[in-house]
Order: structure tokens, then C-alpha cells, then sequence
């Protein structure tokens, strides 16, 4: 069906040109009638058309029927960014009988109307020349086809806060294996340190660990936590991950999660679970619904590992009955062969003390919102009592200040979406826990409340007579009881209030987390401008990256809540269901291709490739040796860095050869005959 | 080193105590000060009336300072280091205010060179003399003494310009303090502004803003108030009086000019350091430093 | 006609607005979102009443006019906390400047002091005079007895090129 490169090369080519107008989108700056009209002037064209959406069905069919009633063997579409409808358009040649590789796509969009929208007579004019190189080079092209591969069908889910355990119990609910890896000594992210979730201020743990039990208990998920992914390799459906355990110094097959070890153990080391705010032991469990329930010791305080003499402490060892302790336990490195990934390595909070003006760090009274969550937390260094930091009474007057680090031009300029729910929920439980006796205000700028059930939950907090102060302090200052106290301008009433607190809890914002660079560089997966992980697209792709094969889930995306996250996790999940159900993928043939007589083995190509997807192969011919490049096709991303490179030409990607570009440089030289 | 030196105003015309201490200490710290051929205003009053001709008046400065040769500029007052950074920030990123005011200048036969530094006291001489030399020279530390720092606002403000000491944590005054011997608190309004700039306009409100940090530095039980620009000096030494009718409270806190410390540290006599000019009672702190 | 300021019956003046927005070069006067951060920490709203937010909001929609010839844009301490802390960088210090600078462009009435101060600056160089001072024993000093240096005002040439900086808008 398709013609082959012989039956090509011997006759005429028969193009068609297709204009698109993509709505006003081209056609408000570019005369894409002009265009076409100029089009019918080039050499071995049969037909320009005009239509105002190209990649509607109507515009498709036209192309189609064009391509059997003319028997046209090249096609030349001027429309949008081949990264819209590059696919669409191929799919619909294909399906009219022609190779879909014997297609060009001419960007009229990205490349004229949208960056010279104020030149339209200009903009046309360039739109000519780029239609003229496009026919150039279509002409050049030569057939092409997919090849499909068979693909490993288990996923690795990096990150095993909420939105890693719904993504791994979809995953494994529907029998795929799932390889869940968490760096932290358990599973549950930020949603275990929280106390109670808006808007319905559900106990967080209470909904939260059934679903830790559930993953860990799963057939079909294996659990690596203390665990980080050190090395990828490959690409979509043939990833090749390597995964670090690092060492608990405790076999979590003995433990048995008694906590004997922590009660004997000398050494008091910040509690990163309770954010800083208690101390536990250098042996302990790392928080109070931890899956797994296995001891891990910390080798930065533990006296025996940071010595490495064997006659130092050991009393965890001593006192543990299950005998579980291991001093000697090395990292243990796991080799998985992964057909996708989901990124869900969930963010972080904004450090106040960057914004010295607030006090954070320096006046106790003065803590963060992820803090309050611990001291409200019945597990959590207070036992769930509201307490003044710097008194140990409870506070008789609490403020929360919003937009810390957030909407700052100076900091985060972005919306965090959370610290407004957050502030209200915590402000709702002051009051619960503590009645009437304390007066609570909050400070914020915007009062956002936008989802299901979030605007009846401000109203609840304001039937509760929590006071909502409308306007930001511009610094707060410290008594020398410890107590605080600020002034604040009211828009409301247009005064100017002298506030006085014994607690003050900023609102601190959502941001990146502190490993999201070696996530971007470990899984070629971009960043935003705002520093979070970039997504396909915001509207229409939001669940996975540009590099095909990663997803992405939760926080790590954009800061976000439970709701969204959970959505977000399972739509990941089955957006990974439906790569790798079929067991195999296609891949694109505009890869590297070696012609091995010209190639002279000087490695060139392959110390450039940076998706080491070049070997080099030893072949013995009659009496010499000689090293020649081969390309591993699945692994080629056809980037043309080895093309630039060789030597010798022998390297080139499939239709960007070098007389394939020239023509379209000859071809943009060329004036513009013909037409207007 | 050799460094030129802008004086301003309020220093050549009044607050002469400041400009007598500096050029005393410098050559013990092996600085030699050159001043400018003449002495001319930054432009800061003139910022209110036409912000252009501002900001031509602080290029100006530069312009000078471009005709000694040296790459060094001091300028020990926080409201010209201000001006002076803007027009330069402004001349040095916007193509025609460079020309014009670069034509004005050609009048006069004047040049403005950007590779001309802008120092504060505060940064010449913690990053530019360094806290070690300034160790070297003190023979009679000022064991005991505490302290309260004034930085004042147009040094620190704003982070954008580029300026002397972080805006809301600085600490180099503190440190040159320290290195004299001498312990500094810390204290909720350190902050806060002077209110200098309202003697132009609101004679009362400045002295009420002066008044009540001074208030609030002398219930901290300090020894004294270190201020290093003259308009604050002004505010607090010059005019304690006048601000203790306006907040109703007895102010009796002295108040000295960082460069009068650290000579006095550095054994040079009370006189020539133009400490017989404070207003502010210091004879109780200098009863403090050993003989 | 878009709005009317219904106390005062003022409308918008959309061209000083433009001309003020031009002279700020960077500072960000469209984007202040109201926080009031600004006037929540401002050295002279308590004594004398200055709501820099208010400021913003009232240029922004471009009811300059009374703003120019008011008293509370001659308030401003110049302390900068605003331009430090807006989190917009929306810095009300420069539009007051601004407005400031329009006020002596159309002659409205302005404290006197800086005009005093321009004259001197033109007639000697510096803006203040030379002071006699006392010491604590009431003895008087100036700079010569003070035994510090001499210094030159500039010349006449200052004179002509400062005059002309003063014209330009």
C-alpha cells in the first residue's frame, strides 16, 4: 500500500498543500488565502487549499479524499506547532492510503501569526517562504515505519506520601506490580503529620493509615522505603531503575516494633516527624502510625556508627529481644526493569526564617502552620494541647498570618491554594479545643475558599467567632515576656490595630521539594518557571510529563490539597494503565541511522549521546578490526547531536539528512515568486 | 589605601564631630581620604521637587569623584549613599537618562565613570578596611560596654538597589562594635526610622518619632545609642532635647557616631574627636572607657 | 466615562496616571493587590495619618488629580519599609515621589522648605548653611576653629547645567 523509496525516486512527486487558518489564530495575521494562492505556484504542486480548522474532521476528510481522488504522494499541512497535531494528522494520511511519514507540517502558528501579529503584510510574507521550504523538503522525505516494541508492564512510584499510595493501590488493584519507594524510614508524607483535614476535619490518620496498611499489605505492591532512586536508564516502557536501600541498622524482618531500643538509647537527636519541635532518641520509629513499624537508626547521631568502634553503646542491641539490630548493615542496591513512572515526591513548606521580619526562628511564640499541626496532633510533642511555645500555657490569644512566601515577588510569586483552607481549619480546631477563653484573628490578603465544601467552611469558622482581619502586618515584634505584638491597618474599618498575641501562626506557603533537582535530572522530567514539575500540558495534560513514560501525581506538580491529590494520583495511575496495558508501544522512526561504510569508528557519536543509546560493535573483516557505531533504536531520541558531530556524514537522522535541511535553506533564500 | 570622600551637607555644615572623628581614624587604619574639588548637595531634598535633576546632582557627585582617579568613593551619609545608589542603578540600566545627564555634565567638562564604588562608613569598613585591621588598631578596648545600634533606613533599604548590610537582620555595625570591645543588644524598634526627613515639613512629628525610639533605647538600659549617618545624629544627639517635650519623657541617653567609638578604642583624644560637640549627655559613657 | 469618585465628583485623569506609571521604571504600581502591608508598617500613618495603600489604589485608578495638590503626599518619611516589604514591588515611596515632583510642576502648594532648599543649593552648592555650634561648656565652634578643611563651592557653569536638570519633566 505504501510506496516504497525505488517507485519514488523515478517519478514526479504529486504535493498537496494544505493552509490552515486555525480559527483567528493564523488567519488574523497571516492572507492564508495568499498563501495558498502562492502555494499553487511551486513546482509539483496539485492542489493548495484553505480551511479554517485543518485538524476537524471536515478538515481531515478533506485531505483524504484529496490524497486518493489526486493521487497525491506528498503532503504539506501549514498549521499549527507539529507538537499539537503532528500525531492527528499522520493517523489521517495513513488512513488515506499514504505513508505518514510523508508528511511536513509547516508551524504558521507558533512560528508567524503569534510572534508578528503586529506585521501582518511581514507575517504573510514569511508564511510564504516557510510554505516554500516545506515543499522543499517533502519532496526529499522518504517513507518511514514504526516499530513496535515489547515494554516491562511494572511501575516504579517514586514517593509514597497519599498521592504515591492511591496511585500504587490503583495500579495494583488493576494486577499491575508496583515498586513504591519512599526516602523517609515510613510511608504516609506530609498527610500523617497532619492532625485533621478540611473541610470536613476528618481525623487525617484515621483515613490516611488504612490506606498505608492497604499498599503495604498488597500482593502486587513491593514497599522500598528508606529507599532513593539512584540510577535510570532507557526509556518509556524499557526503564532500567536502580534503587538504594539505605541501611536501618535494624532487619525488618526481627523487629517488631516494640520500642524497647528507643527507651534505652542515650542519645536525643530533632525530631524531623514533629518538624523539630520534640526530640527523639538516635534509634526510634519514625512516627507514631509509621508502615513499616521497623526501628531505623540515624548514623549522623548514633554514638557506635559515628565512631565505628564496636565497644561504643550498643545498648538498643542489648536491650532489643528480638534481636533486630545490625551495626553492620550495608546499602543494598535493587535492580527493577520498570515499563513507567509516576513522580510523587509532594513539596515542601516555606522556611519563615527568610523572612526575618516575621520573627520566625528567633521569637518562640512565633511558628510555622506544618508546626501547629504537630502540637494539635493528640501524637504529637504536646499531646494535642494548644500551647504558647514560650510559656507552656495555652495561649489567650492566637493570630494566623497569611501569604507567607507566597504571592511574593521577592520569594514565590504563586498562590500556595492551601494556607487559606489551612489557617481556617486551624483556627476552627483553637476554638474547638479550647472554647471561648481565647480570641482568635486572622490576617490575610485574599481569603480564598474555592472548592466543594470550602466557602461553608469559612462560613463555619466566622459562625464560630473567629475574627477575620483584612490586611497583612508588615513585621511582628516580640515583648520581653516572650509575648508579640504588631500593628495591622484594617481595611474594613480603616483603622490602624495594635494587636497582641501569645501565639502567632504564619501561613507559610508550599514549595518545591528539596529533591525535585535530581528528580528533574534523574527522569528528564522539566520544571516550571515556579520550580515545581512541568506538565504536558496545563490544560489538556495534566497528569503527565513531555518525556514520554513519566506521570506525575500530587504536590510535586503544584502545590496542592488532599482532594486534588487523590484525583490527580488515580488519573495518573491510569494514564500509566494505559500505556503499558498492552504489553508492547511503538516507537518513532526519526531516530539515528549508520551507514556503516562510511563510518570510521573515531566514537565521536558515542561520547556525545546523552541518552547513551550509541554502542560501539567490533567487527572482524577478512584481515582488520574496526570499531563501528551502532545505534540502539529504542533508546534514541533522535536530538541529531551525533548527525552535527560526525566526521564522516555516516550518522544522520531519519528525514534530517544533510540534503534534506539544505533544500529548506535554499529554499528560504529563494524570493518569493509568484502570487502577491 | 586611598579613597576620595563625599561629605554632603549636614556633615561640613553641623554635625562636625563625624567628619572629625573619621579623618582621624582613617590613617590609623592606613586610609588616606581625598576630597572632591568642591562641595556640592547629592540632590536628596531635591528628589521631592524633580527627581530628574535629583538624580543628575548624584551623578554629579560621581562625576567628581571620577576626576581624583581613585575607584574608591566613602560616603558617610546613609540619605546620600541613597540618592547616589538610585541615580547610579538608574544611569547605569536606562540608555537615555545616561545621555542626558551626561550631556549636562559635558557642560561643566565632567565625566561619569560607572567603575566608581559607592561606600558607606558601615561597609568600608567592615568589608573594605576588614574587622581584623580594625582589631589591630584598638589599644583600649571598650570592655563592659553595652550598647544599642542605629543603622538608620537608607542605607539597608531597599534589597533591589544593592545595599550596605541586609535589611531586616543587618549586622556589620554590630560587628564593627564588637570588634572595639564592646557588646550590642538588640531590641524590637531597632528598625525604625530617625524621622529626619520630616524636619523638612512636620517639625513635631519628626521629633516625636525620634523621641519615642529614644524612649524605647534608653528603657533597654544601655549604655548609649551608636548612629553612623548625620541626619539621625541630628534626630538624636543635636536635638534630644527638643524631642523630650514633644514625647513628654526624660531623655537622657548618650548618643555617639560609631567613628568617635572606635577612635576613642584606638587612643585618640576626646577633643579631637569632637566629642565636646555631643548634645546628648555622654560624659556618662565616657566614664565608662578606662583611662 | 468610566467611574466618578462620587464625593469629590472627580473622574479618572488618565494621562497623568500614564505619566506617572512612566516614571517608575520597574516598580510595579498596577499589580498592588491591597495586602496593606505597606500601611500596616508605615512610620507615619500613626502621627500624621499616611495610608500608602491608599495612595496606590487612588493612582491606579487615576484620581490623581487631588492627590497632587493634597498635604498627605508631603507626610512621607522616606523610610523605604514600603518598597522593602511590598511583596508586588509596587512601592508606594515612588509613586509619593512622583506625585510629589507633579505637585511643583503645577505650582500647587508645597511646603516650603524644598524650594528653600533648591535656592540654596543653586546659589552655593549645598543645601544648608554653615552652623555655629556649642559645645556642652557652651563654648562656640565652626569649622574653622574646629581646624577642618576649607572647601570650594562649584563654579558658575554648576548653575546653568543644575537650572536646566530643574526643567526637565
Amino acid at each position: 500500500m505504501f510506496q516504497t523509496g525505488l517507485q519514488l525516486a523515478t517519478r514526479m512527486t504529486r504535493i498537496g498543500v494544505y493552509v490552515c487558518h486555525c480559527g483567528l489564530n493564523i488567519a488574523g495575521t497571516v492572507d492564508v488565502e495568499k498563501v495558498a494562492e502562492y502555494a499553487k505556484t511551486l513546482p509539483d504542486i496539485v492542489v493548495a487549499k484553505h480551511y479554517t480548522y485543518m485538524c476537524s474532521e471536515p478538515g481531515q476528510r478533506m485531505i483524504q479524499d484529496d490524497i486518493k481522488a489526486l493521487k497525491l504522494d506528498r503532503i504539506v499541512i501549514a498549521t499549527c506547532s507539529p507538537r499539537m497535531h503532528e500525531e492527528t494528522f499522520r493517523k489521517a494520511v495513513a488512513e488515506a492510503g499514504l505513508n505518514p511519514y510523508l508528511l511536513e507540517i509547516v508551524n504558521l502558528r507558533e512560528h508567524v501569526s503569534w510572534p508578528h501579529s503586529e506585521e501582518p503584510e511581514k507575517a504573510t510574507e514569511k508564511a510564504k517562504a516557510l510554505v516554500r521550504m516545506g515543499v522543499a523538503r517533502v519532496k526529499l522525505l522518504e517513507p518511514l515505519e514504526k516499530r513496535r516494541v515489547s515494554i516491562f508492564k511494572d511501575v516504579l512510584v517514586v514517593g509514597g506520601g497519599i498521592a504515591g499510595i492511591q496511585a500504587s493501590l490503583d495500579l495494583a488493584n488493576a494486577g499491575f506490580k508496583v515498586y513504591l519507594v519512599e526516602k523517609a524510614p515510613s510511608i504516609g508524607g506530609r498527610m500523617a503529620q497532619l492532625d485533621k483535614t478540611f473541610p470536613t476535619l476528618d481525623c487525617s490518620a484515621c483515613i490516611l493509615t488504612p490506606k498505608m496498611v492497604d499498599v503495604a499489605k498488597h500482593p502486587n505492591v513491593t514497599l522500598l522505603t528508606n529507599s532513593e532512586v539512584e540510577s535510570v536508564k532507557g526509556f518509556v516502557g524499557n526503564y532500567e531503575v536502580a534503587i538504594v536501600k539505605k541501611p536501618r541498622y535494624v532487619d525488618g524482618d526481627k523487629c517488631v516494633g516494640c520500642e524497647l531500643c528507643t527507651k534505652v538509647c542515650p542519645v536525643k537527636v530533632p525530631d524531623k516527624f514533629n518538624e523539630r519541635l520534640g526530640k527523639t532518641r538516635a534509634i526510634s520509629i519514625y512516627s507514631s502510625h509509621a508502615v513499616p513499624k521497623v526501628a531505623t537508626i540515624d548514623p549522623d547521631f548514633c554514638l557506635r556508627l559515628k565512631t565505628k568502634k564496636k565497644d561504643v553503646c550498643g545498648k538498643c542491641a542489648q536491650a532489643c529481644e528480638a534481636k533486630a539490630i545490625n551495626f553492620e548493615q550495608q546499602p543494598e542496591t535493587v535492580q527493577l526493569k520498570i515499563g513507567g513512572v509516576i513522580i510523587a515526591v509532594g513539596s515542601e513548606v516555606f522556611d519563615a526564617s527568610r523572612m526575618p521580619e516575621y520573627g520566625y526562628g528567633r521569637f518562640p511564640n512565633v511558628i510555622s502552620n506544618i508546626e501547629f499541626e504537630r502540637i494539635s496532633d493528640a501524637s504529637g510533642p504536646t499531646n494535642g494541647k494548644i500551647l504558647s511555645p514560650k510559656t507552656g500555657q495555652p495561649p489567650r490569644t492566637v493570630v494566623f498570618v497569611q501569604c507567607v512566601g507566597s504571592r511574593d515577588k521577592r520569594f514565590h510569586e504563586y498562590c500556595c491554594r492551601v494556607g487559606c483552607m489551612v489557617s481556617l481549619k486551624q483556627a476552627i480546631l483553637v476554638r474547638e479545643k479550647m472554647g471561648r477563653d481565647v480570641n482568635i484573628y486572622v490576617c490575610f490578603n485574599d481569603l480564598r475558599s474555592f472548592g466543594k465544601g470550602y466557602e461553608e467552611f469559612y462560613r463555619r469558622a466566622r459562625d464560630l467567632d473567629i475574627n477575620f482581619v483584612a490586611g497583612i502586618p508588615s513585621d511582628v515584634r516580640m515583648a520581653s515576656d516572650g509575648s508579640l505584638y504588631f500593628d495591622v491597618f484594617e481595611r474594613g474599618t480603616s483603622k490602624l490595630l495594635e494587636m497582641h498575641s501569645d501565639m502567632v501562626v504564619l501561613a507559610n506557603g508550599l514549595v518545591p521539594s528539596s529533591d525535585i533537582t535530581e528528580i528533574n535530572k534523574l527522569f528528564h522530567a522539566s520544571r516550571s518557571a515556579d520550580g515545581f514539575l512541568l506538565e504536558a500540558h496545563p490544560k489538556l495534560r495534566p497528569l503527565e510529563c513531555s518525556t514520554a513514560g513519566i506521570f506525575l501525581a500530587g504536590a510535586c506538580q503544584g502545590p496542592k490539597d488532599i482532594p486534588d491529590t487523590v484525583a490527580q494520583a488515580s488519573g495518573a495511575a491510569a494514564k500509566a494503565m494505559d500505556l503499558l496495558a498492552s504489553g508492547e508501544i511503538e516507537l518513532e522512526p526519526l531516530k539515528a541511522v549508520v551507514d556503516e561504510d562510511l563510518c570510521s569508528g573515531c566514537r565521536v557519536c558515542e561520547s556525545l549521546c546523552p541518552f547513551s543509546a550509541i554502542e560501539m560493535k567490533r567487527e572482524t573483516k577478512i584481515d582488520e578490526e574496526k570499531l563501528r557505531a551502532e545505534v540502539i533504536e529504542a533508546m534514541c531520541q533522535g536530538c541529531g547531536l551525533c548527525s552535527a558531530a560526525c566526521p564522516t556524514g555516516a550518522i544522520k537522522i531519519q528525514q534530517y539528512s544533510n540534503k534534506q535541511v539544505l533544500a529548506q535553506v535554499d529554499a528560504a533564500l529563494a524570493e518569493t515568486k509568484g502570487g502577491n | 589605601m586611598k579613597a576620595s570622600v563625599f561629605w554632603g551637607c549636614r556633615i561640613l555644615t553641623e554635625q562636625y564631630a563625624y567628619e572629625m572623628s573619621l579623618r582621624e581614624i582613617l590613617p590609623r587604619l592606613d586610609v588616606e581620604l581625598v576630597d572632591l574639588r568642591e562641595a556640592m548637595c547629592c540632590g536628596d531634598p531635591v528628589k521631592s521637587v524633580n527627581d530628574f535633576a535629583a538624580n543628575y546632582l548624584g551623578i554629579r557627585v560621581l562625576a567628581l569623584a571620577n576626576l581624583t582617579g581613585l575607584k574608591d568613593l566613602l560616603v558617610p551619609c546613609n540619605r546620600c549613599h541613597f540618592v547616589i545608589s538610585e541615580a547610579k542603578h538608574l544611569v547605569d540600566t536606562d540608555e537615555k537618562t545616561r545621555e542626558k545627564i551626561a550631556n549636562l555634565l559635558k557642560e561643566e567638562g565632567l565625566e561619569y565613570n560607572p567603575d566608581v564604588m559607592v561606600w558607606h562608613t558601615i561597609d568600608f569598613l567592615h568589608d573594605h578596611v576588614g574587622l581584623n585591621c580594625i582589631k589591630k588598631a584598638v589599644t583600649k578596648p571598650l570592655k563592659g560596654m553595652k550598647l544599642a545600634v542605629h543603622y538608620g533606613c537608607q542605607i539597608l533599604r531597599y534589597t533591589d538597589l544593592g545595599r550596605v548590610d541586609d535589611a531586616e537582620n543587618p549586622r556589620k555595625l554590630d560587628e564593627l562594635i564588637n570588634a572595639i570591645g564592646a557588646e550590642t543588644v538588640d531590641y524590637s524598634e531597632k528598625l525604625d526610622c530617625c524621622g529626619a526627613h520630616l524636619m523638612l515639613s512636620h517639625v513635631d512629628s519628626a521629633l516625636s518619632l525620634s523621641g519615642a525610639k529614644l524612649k524605647a533605647v534608653q528603657a533597654l538600659g544601655v549604655d548609649g545609642l551608636v548612629v553612623s549617618c548625620p541626619d539621625c545624629g541630628l534626630m538624636y544627639d543635636t536635638k534630644q532635647k527638643e524631642a523630650t517635650s514633644t514625647v513628654g519623657a526624660k531623655l537622657s541617653l548618650p548618643v555617639v557616631y560609631y567613628t568617635q567609638l572606635l577612635g576613642l578604642a584606638s587612643g585618640i583624644g576626646q577633643d579631637k574627636l569632637g566629642l565636646h560637640l555631643n548634645q546628648s549627655p555622654v560624659n556618662q559613657l565616657l566614664s565608662k572607657v578606662s583611662a | 466615562m468610566s467611574l466618578i469618585d462620587s464625593m469629590s465628583m472627580a473622574k479618572p485623569n488618565l494621562k497623568t496616571r500614564s505619566k506617572i506609571l512612566a516614571k517608575l521604571r520597574g516598580r510595579d504600581l498596577v499589580n498592588c493587590f491591597q495586602c496593606i502591608k505597606c500601611t500596616s508598617g508605615c512610620t507615619a500613618l500613626k502621627l500624621l495619618e499616611l495610608e500608602p495603600h491608599e495612595i496606590e489604589k487612588l493612582v491606579n485608578l487615576g484620581l490623581v488629580d487631588e492627590l497632587v495638590s493634597s498635604d498627605i503626599i508631603w507626610t512621607c518619611v522616606t523610610c523605604l519599609k514600603c518598597v522593602q516589604r511590598c511583596p508586588q514591588k509596587a512601592s508606594p515611596y515612588h509613586v509619593i515621589i512622583a506625585l510629589r515632583n507633579l505637585a511643583v510642576e503645577r505650582e500647587a502648594k508645597i511646603p516650603e522648605e524644598f524650594m528653600k532648599k533648591v535656592s540654596q543649593i543653586l546659589e552655593t552648592g549645598l543645601a544648608e548653611s554653615m552652623q555655629k555650634v556649642t559645645t556642652r561648656k557652651m563654648e562656640t565652634c565652626d569649622r574653622e576653629s574646629l581646624k577642618l578643611p576649607k572647601l570650594a563651592g562649584p563654579k558658575e557653569s554648576f548653575q546653568a547645567a543644575f537650572m536646566k536638570a530643574l526643567e526637565e519633566r
